[in-house]
């Protein structure tokens, strides 16, 4: 075989540019990280940002030459983008956020950067993925970096027991994504998505629907976990409650966001033909998590234990915009995921501020008076909050109104009703912060508080600005996300 | 015939191997068992005529990796190890679910294989192994997952090394 | 044409004064506060010359905001004759204000915040009049709304400014609720929410079609309106609004926001045409509230509380023009007020100024000497709201009168008798202040002013500087000879002008009311100063009852939010909420927070626990797939 047959075309290498982009900036952190100075050390979060901001460019570009590279193993259309550019817009908040972190803590930024990096380019990978391989190799590059980054304070206890927990159950969960992959190629011969959906929709060699549907089951237990849905959710808590801050905040955005797009890609593209199959566990998965995330969170004290349970709670809201199976629910998703993000982050941004060093005030009871002290900052919480109750005009009214428009178009009541519920429940633990900032006498976390670093400050009102923006101009994202949402073509 | 009994003899080594992995208290022995198990995988290649994997399973992973482990294990404190306990009282229930799994889907494929279609038997590969076929997919096929798992790999060296490392 | 050029400018000074401000020098956030908006001037000016002479409105769309079943609404902004006018006042005199902002606050803290509210404000009152639909109106008016309350508490360290802004949610509240509900009720018959067509359809119906719900509709965006533009009865917030600083008085609270109410229901005079008995209401409303603010206005002794209820009365007076069919002469004074409204404010602010921050009338006094070209300037608003011909509130008066006598004479003669105490107040301000000796404190004891207190209570009255006399200067050509710019002709192809012959006596009539006005003040203020005090002490009920604003707050404490409060603590939350509602609650709550205790139990932190629920869970979700074999 000639040799030009192995070398990739020059639109190969532009459709993967965000991920070349992350990882060249990646290692070039490592290299000045080793050679540089101590003071040189804020230079690199810089270099970091310029990265990400590179590889939002790179993602545009490889937008303008869309289709599928590589021998069909990745695949550049707008759902790709769209989930490109959230994550990099997530890491650039995370990156901003974690600037004071990493101060106070006196950790080691080079490294923190790099991985960070590293696990945002495993991210797009799984947004791009076209193929179960890369769909597996993106997941384990995406994980296996927040393993650390969960552990990064290497001396803390907490850290400690979070990256533990969080790389033995990820391994454990993987194990079951990759039987289900073995299954998929053995059953249809082929590990590309659009080719297994040939297969499956061609009558005479379709394989038997019992076994094509336990191979569903199985991949669907590796993204429940990475997702956080029930009843793979029990190591979201910990695992949150136990990272630092700023990482617990990308954790529960970023791989979140990319293993949904990854979930969505694989059920609808690949598994759309067998849909009646895997409709019901997902359906049923869907309630179990509204519900285990929103009830658990009633009885939190930990306000970073209760971020982590909201977020399960809307992992679930995102299944259900999974299960509408529908455009229209694509569309739902990708529009509930971009605005989760952002007041996620906010919130744990707010979080990463308050706590101080160690991580002292993370109870809810600390945040009591913080309306009078630093009504900035409170005002911001209580729009981040607002938008994870969903109030109209920010994002995550928007957000669960067209998931559950989505749904109803699905005809899927019952879930709705379910959903609506939940989002009842869920006003209450989040309102009970709000009493706590606005109505409590200032108690002796809210004393001498020290003023929000310039990162920080920019993380929370991008934070805020986008939550808004989303709520009022919602358009502005759903018509990309409903442009791009037809995932097969 | 012949073929189905080496497959079952190295099926046997390979599960074999990996349930004392996870079962031995020592970590040297562990280690052994898990070569045992490699080993297995390694025949079950040579039984597929894919000698190239075969022996890259043998100079890569008995060789290469599990010298390395076996370093590694060596240096680590073992007596603090072994004094721990390996199990806890949830070891039925976790041994049960996983009966109840590997039933389940024993069950599946019961149903299942019978409408089944399987692909004929692939055509030997021609003199000289099929190594050549291995270049084209590594290498052109799935270039890309090939470079993409460097970085995996990457991360994780780096990964190891902060965990290693000593606060300054 | 870029129309979203016009808000966009001070939509970016806000960001960076907001965000940057605090490090900013002075010099640089003056520049990209007052830079803005002169930009965004400019290209009204450019937009509308290009767009000349304006014959059709020219609509821009960028986007599909809100789509959603059959609800579809653009982001269209939109320019016709009618918005040209409101543009120009609201750039023009905003610009201006926010030049004289820059010496009047120097001595502020929270400068740049102040700036950065301001050039919001500009940008929300810029898209609530160039929307192209009602809920792009309604984000400008919600927004112009926040940005009030905001500018209200800015002095938020003292009480008074921050109960004054939560008094002017609250009541606007009310007016916004009035305002949804017609939004909601105008998509439900009409369909859509484009100004375009549903005035289009409403201009099709015969007065017959749909009179009932088009009243309500009529009627509900009246309420809304009498938020916004302090009609009776919820004008109680506006003069308390004077809490915050005056070029906010004067940009917000005189020429721009509060006219809202008066350019919403011009621009659905579609909508009322059909409507005679909503017209008959906002006439009827306008007046009433014209009148009984105007003999408030009377006997204030606050500067600023006397030219807040002139507003009021002003305001009063526009809608009595839309009320009676006279849309056009309802924005013509719209304009007119804008400039020598404005003009008044700032005058006062300088007076403050010049007095160190004291705000009441009697403590003021011979001015004259001191401050000249304030002086001056407040004399030409003066004789402008007097209705002194030819300046510019006598034309625009006049209109308004004259369609009153058309709609009914007795309006116009109350409208003539308010026109009188108008007059009458004003030039009491501006004799009180210039007038005679001055009556201050010893000048070394500092300001004691509560609003604006400035706290550099220095020697003598001084005039203000240039910064801030340029602008009034330039409001005072504008209230001189802003009469000229024929406003309702301009408006014509939109607004049709009543036929009829000219009735030269209700001109003569009304002029005389204003002469006679301004004459007794000269007579009670300059010549005896002393009868003043004795007639107020004579007629002591009616000077009480006027003094005290009739009282309305206490009524309303008494009436409304007494009771409410009561009520919300005795049945609400004794009653209702602690026992049926925490019963319930707690019921549910208990339930619920018992199902939160048993799925803590799931949560041991034992990892080998953790990894059984996942065996657990795909146990699951492999039984319901292998069970599904039959099917």
């Amino acid at each position: 075989m000639p040799l030009a047959n192995f070398i990739p075309t020059a639109d190969d290498y532009l459709r993967y540019l965000p991920e070349i982009i992350l990882t060249v900036v990646g290692v070039v952190i490592m290299f000045l990280e080793a050679v540089g100075g101590e003071r040189r050390k804020p230079a690199l979060g810089w270099l970091a940002g310029a990265g990400l901001l590179a590889a939002i460019w790179g993602s545009v570009v490889a937008l303008g030459v869309g289709g599928t590279g590589f021998q069909n193993m990745v695949i550049v259309d707008g759902f790709a983008t769209f989930f490109r550019i959230l994550v990099l817009v997530i890491g650039l908040l995370t990156i901003v956020s974690s600037t004071q972190y990493l101060d106070r803590e006196k950790a080691n930024a080079g490294e923190f950067h790099a991985l960070l990096l590293f696990s945002i380019a495993g991210q797009c990978v799984m947004a791009s993925a076209n193929e179960l391989i890369m769909v597996f190799i993106g997941l384990e590059i995406s994980s296996i970096a927040s393993y650390i980054l969960a552990g990064y304070l290497r001396d803390d206890r907490r850290n400690n027991e979070s990256a533990l927990k969080y790389f033995l159950l990820g391994s454990f969960a993987t194990a079951f994504l990759l039987y289900g992959v073995a299954w998929v190629y053995g059953l249809t011969g082929s590990t590309n998505l659009a080719e297994v959906r040939r297969v499956l929709m061609t009558p005479e060699s379709a394989p038997n629907l019992v076994l094509m549907g336990t191979a569903a089951a199985l991949m669907f237990v590796g993204f429940a976990f990475k997702v956080s849905a029930a009843p793979f959710q029990v190591w979201a808590p910990d695992v949150y409650q136990g990272a630092p801050a700023p990482v617990s905040a990308f954790m529960s955005t970023g791989p979140k966001a990319a293993a949904f797009a990854v979930f969505l890609r694989v059920f609808i593209t690949a598994f759309g033909p067998i849909a009646t199959r895997w409709e019901p566990f997902v359906w049923g998965s869907a309630i179990a998590t509204m519900i285990v995330g929103n009830f658990a969170a009633l009885t939190q004290t930990n306000i970073k234990r209760l971020l982590a349970y909201s977020s399960i709670a809307h992992a679930g809201y995102v299944l259900v915009a999974v299960t509408a199976h529908s455009e229209i629910g694509t569309a739902a998703a990708m529009f509930y995921l971009a605005a989760y993000a952002f007041m996620q982050i906010g919130a744990f941004a707010v979080v990463t501020w308050f706590s101080r060093q160690g991580e002292k005030f993370v109870n809810v009871d600390d945040l009591a008076g913080l309306g009078e002290r630093q009504p900035m900052v409170a005002a911001m919480l209580t729009i981040f909050l607002l938008s994870l109750i969903g109030v109209p005009l920010t994002g995550g009214f928007f957000g669960k109104f067209y998931i559950f428009r989505a749904a109803l178009d699905s005809n899927l009541v019952w879930l709705t009703v379910i959903g609506l519920l939940n989002s009842a429940v869920a006003a209450y633990y989040y309102l009970r912060l709000i009493v706590v900032m606005y109505m409590k006498e200032p108690g002796a976390a809210t004393e001498n508080i020290g003023p929000v670093s310039a990162g920080l400050r920019v993380a929370i009102l991008g934070s805020a600005l986008a939550t808004l923006v989303l709520g009022i101009f919602p358009s502005l994202v759903l018509d990309f996300a409903g442009r791009s949402a037809a995932l097969v073509k | 015939m012949l073929d189905a009994v080496f497959f079952y003899t190295f099926a046997l080594m390979t599960l074999t191997g990996a349930v004392l992995t996870i079962t031995r208290k020592s970590a040297v022995h562990s280690a052994i068992w898990l070569i045992v198990s490699l080993l297995g995988v390694a025949g079950l290649y040579l039984l597929q005529q894919a000698e190239f994997l075969f022996a890259v399973q043998i100079v890569l992973y008995i060789g290469g990796i599990m010298v390395l482990f076996l370093f590694v294990i060596m240096l680590v404190n073992l007596d603090e190890a072994a004094k721990q306990r390996q199990f806890n009282n949830q070891r039925w229930i976790a041994l049960g679910c996983a009966v109840i799994v590997g039933a389940e889907i024993l069950y599946v494929l019961a149903k299942g294989t019978a409408s089944l279609s399987l692909p004929a038997p692939a055509a030997a590969p021609a003199a000289g192994g099929n190594t050549e076929q291995i270049a084209v997919s590594l290498f052109r096929d799935y270039l890309l997952p090939f470079e993409a798992a460097s970085l995996l790999l990457l991360a994780a060296i780096v990964g190891s090394v902060i965990m290693a490392k000593r606060r300054a | 044409m870029n129309l979203w050029l016009i808000p966009i400018f001070p939509l970016l000074g806000s960001a960076i004064n907001g965000v940057f401000g605090r490090r900013l020098p002075k010099q640089v956030v003056n520049l990209v506060a007052v830079g803005s908006v002169l930009l965004s001037f400019l290209w009204v000016l450019k937009t509308l010359s290009a767009a000349w002479p304006l014959e059709s409105a020219v609509k821009e769309s960028y986007f599909t905001w809100i789509q959603s079943g059959n609800l579809q609404i653009g982001c269209d902004l939109m320019v016709d004759r009618l918005t040209a006018v409101m543009l120009l006042v609201v750039t023009g005199v905003g610009a201006l204000i926010h030049i004289y902002a820059i010496g009047y606050m120097a001595h502020e803290g929270g400068y740049y915040r102040f700036f950065s509210y301001l050039n919001l404000f500009m940008f929300f009152m810029l898209v609530l009049v160039l929307g192209a639909n009602f809920l792009l109106l309604f984000v400008g008016w919600e927004g112009v709304g926040l940005c009030s309350y905001l500018l209200i508490g800015f002095y938020f360290l003292e009480k008074f400014a921050g109960d004054a802004g939560k008094k002017a949610f609250i009541v606007n509240r009310i007016g916004d609720f009035g305002f949804s509900l017609a939004m909601f009720l105008i998509f439900v018959n009409f369909g859509t929410l484009d100004f375009g067509r549903v005035f289009t359809s409403a201009k099709s119906m015969t007065p017959e079609a749909g009179v009932g719900v088009i009243t309500v509709i009529c009627l509900l965006l009246m309420v809304g309106a009498a938020g916004k533009s302090a009609q009776l009865p919820l004008y109680v917030w506006l003069p308390d609004a004077m809490a915050g600083p005056t070029p906010v008085s004067a940009l917000i609270h005189a020429a721009t926001m509060v006219t809202a109410g008066v350019y919403m229901v011009t621009r659905s005079a579609a909508l009322f045409h059909l409507a005679p008995v909503a017209m008959n209401v906002v006439a009827i409303i306008g007046l009433a509230t014209a009148f009984f603010a105007a003999t408030i206005g009377l006997v204030q002794n606050d500067i600023k509380k006397v030219y807040a209820y002139s507003t009021v009365s002003q305001l009063g007076y526009m809608f009595l023009g839309c009320g009676a069919g006279a849309f056009s002469a309802g924005i013509f004074h719209v304009m007119t007020h804008a400039f020598f409204k404005a003009l008044l404010f700032l005058g006062a602010g300088s007076v403050i100024h010049a007095c160190a921050g004291e705000q009441d009338l009697r403590y003021m006094g011979g001015l004259r000497k001191y401050t000249p070209i304030t002086m001056i300037t407040l004399l030409c608003a003066s004789v402008a709201i007097a209705g002194v011909p030819p300046f510019s509130g006598f034309f625009s008066k006049d209109e308004i009168l004259a369609a009153a006598y058309e709609h009914a004479p007795w309006m116009y003669w109350v409208g003539v008798f308010t026109a009188g105490m108008t007059a009458f107040y004003v030039f009491r301000a501006f004799f009180l202040a210039f007038a005679g000796q001055y009556r201050g404190p010893n000048p070394h004891a500092a300001g004691h002013g509560h609003g604006d207190d400035h706290g550099h209570g220095h020697g003598k009255p001084h005039e203000s500087p240039l910064v801030m006399t340029v602008p009034l200067m330039i409001l005072a050509i504008g209230s001189l000879a802003g009469g000229f710019i024929n406003i309702p002709k301009w408006l014509e192809p939109m607004y049709p002008l009543a036929e009829g012959p000219e009735n030269h006596m209700l001109v003569y009539i009304s002029v005389a009311a204003g002469l006679i006005g301004i004459a007794i003040a000269f007579f009670l203020y300059v010549v005896k100063p002393s009868l003043a005090e004795s007639l107020a002490s004579a007629l002591s009920g009616p000077y009480k009852l006027l003094y005290n604003k009739y009282f309305v707050d206490e009524v309303y404490d008494a009436t409304i939010v007494h009771p409410l409060e009561e009520g919300s603590r005795t049945v609400l939350w004794r009653g209702v909420d602690a026992g049926v509602i925490d019963g319930t609650v707690n019921g549910v709550g208990a339930r619920a927070r018992g199902m939160g205790n048993v799925l803590r139990l799931l949560q041991g932190g034992n990892i080998g626990g953790y990894a059984a629920w996942v065996v657990l869970g795909s146990l699951l979700v492999i039984l319901y797939v292998g069970l599904g074999v039959g099917r």
